[in-house]
């Protein structure tokens, strides 16, 4: 523009004023034709980069909030698998138990454990069977794998269960072969073990022991365990016994009590 | 070259508002006008010929949305900027309250003359809601760019309340 105020140098500032006058003029009779490609220059030049960082900005935000959905759905989905998952279990566990039979004379009643009691060992378990279904004190608890325990407190919605790993419980057994008999009963220091065995008698490691329904508590032929280890000391009138359990103790879910037939 | 570098810079500050400032700084609609506070500024400032070519200059990048409406925004900010610099070196505009009263006096005209041009079925409820609300809340925003300019509100004063 100097060029054009070296030319009128009186009026210097009028003409800066007549040329912004002059160019409006001409983008307003003009608009048509100019606007249109100044509009670019201008766009290009002055809004481009922060429309850009605008768009940036929006499509951040847009992708937070879709993340924030799609953890929603992550964590339904989760919860939703491992429902499923529980429920596979489930299912596995009950088609075991289709086959299961009790044995003669008895009928089963299915119960499920609402607590488990012991501190290093489980030692007793809650059902959510009670006198209501016919549930009395010394009634047999097996599930599909063996022996469990017995009855020994019984409420009106409740019963409690003691196990066999309760020290205080005494099961009569007999080896399933040669059906000599010896009682198991649970040490904290040993674990299961089937006590007054004769040291004579003809018992080996994988032996079968099964209740021997002497003691009046327990039918016989209830699977309780296999022999793990066996110690002949001598002079002395017992062998040392040791008793793998059938079932898992730490992992107890359904239970059955034994109802006698009447 | 050098010298035109503030001015481009405002420009870019004109436009960077236009693209996502004022959605943000908006208050049930309420803008700043931002571009009418700038060309004041520059009239307020600087010479009148500098004051008239950055208004013209600033009527272009406001426009760019509107490009049918180039030229007449372009006269109309340059308008602006000649008014506001001849109101300058008449009258007395020294202390804070005159400075204020020459910002909203400023924007109240630029709204009023758009008004006009753009006219709507109800000019007064529009001028009431749009044009006067924006005069007075771009007027605040200058109250407070002056307390700082001026150090009555520092960054020392307001982290000591804290």
């Amino acid at each position: 523009m100097n060029w054009i105020s070296s030319l009128f140098p009186k009026n210097r500032r009028m003409v800066h004023l007549v040329t912004i006058v002059i160019l409006s003029f001409i983008l307003i009779v003009g608009h048509n034709v100019i606007n249109p490609y100044l509009d670019q220059v201008v766009l290009s030049v002055f809004y481009y980069p922060f429309a850009k960082v605008k768009n940036s900005f929006v499509e951040l935000r847009a992708v937070a909030s879709k993340n924030e959905i799609l953890r929603q759905k992550l964590v339904y989905a989760s919860v939703t698998i491992s429902k499923y998952e529980e429920a596979s279990r489930e299912n596995k566990r009950l088609r075991s138990v289709l086959g299961f039979k009790p044995p003669f004379g008895y009928s089963l009643l299915p119960a499920e454990i609402i607590s488990i009691g012991g501190e290093h060992i489980p030692v007793s378990a809650v059902l959510n069977k009670g006198a209501d279904d016919s549930v009395f004190v010394e009634q047999p608890v097996i599930n599909q794998q063996g022996l469990i325990g017995k009855i020994s407190m019984v409420s009106k919605d409740f019963a409690t269960v003691q196990l066999l790993t309760d020290p205080s419980n005494r099961v009569a057994a007999r080896l399933a072969v040669s059906r000599e008999m010896g009682i198991i009963k649970y040490t904290l220091a040993k674990g299961m073990i089937l006590d007054n065995f004769p040291n004579n008698g003809h018992i080996s490691v994988g032996d079968t022991i099964l209740s021997s329904g002497l003691g009046g508590v327990y039918p016989s032929g209830l699977f309780i365990g296999t022999v793990k280890e066996v110690n002949h000391p001598e002079y002395e009138p017992f062998c040392k016994v040791k008793v793998e359990p059938a079932a898992n103790f730490h992992a107890l879910d359904e239970l059955f009590v034994l109802k006698k037939e009447k | 070259m050098i010298k035109l570098i503030p001015y481009i810079l405002y420009l870019w500050l004109v436009a960077m508002y236009q693209v996502f400032l004022k959605d943000i700084t908006s208050i049930y609609g309420v803008t700043i006008n931002l571009p009418v506070l700038l060309v004041l500024g520059v009239a307020f400032y600087k010479s009148e010929v500098i004051a008239c070519w950055f208004g013209f200059f600033v009527g272009l990048v406001v426009s760019a949305v509107v490009p049918q409406l180039m030229g007449w925004n372009m006269l109309i900010f340059a308008s602006v900027a000649f008014l506001a610099f001849h109101v300058v070196i008449r009258l007395n505009i020294e202390s804070l309250y005159a400075r204020l009263l020459f910002i909203l006096g400023g924007v109240l005209l630029y709204n009023i003359i758009i008004l006009l041009l753009y006219r709507s079925d109800s000019i007064i409820y529009s001028f009431l809601t749009k044009s006067l609300t924006s005069a007075i809340y771009t007027t605040i925003i200058a109250w407070f760019f002056f307390l700082f300019k001026d150090r009555r509100i520092t960054l020392q004063k307001f982290r000591s309340i804290f």
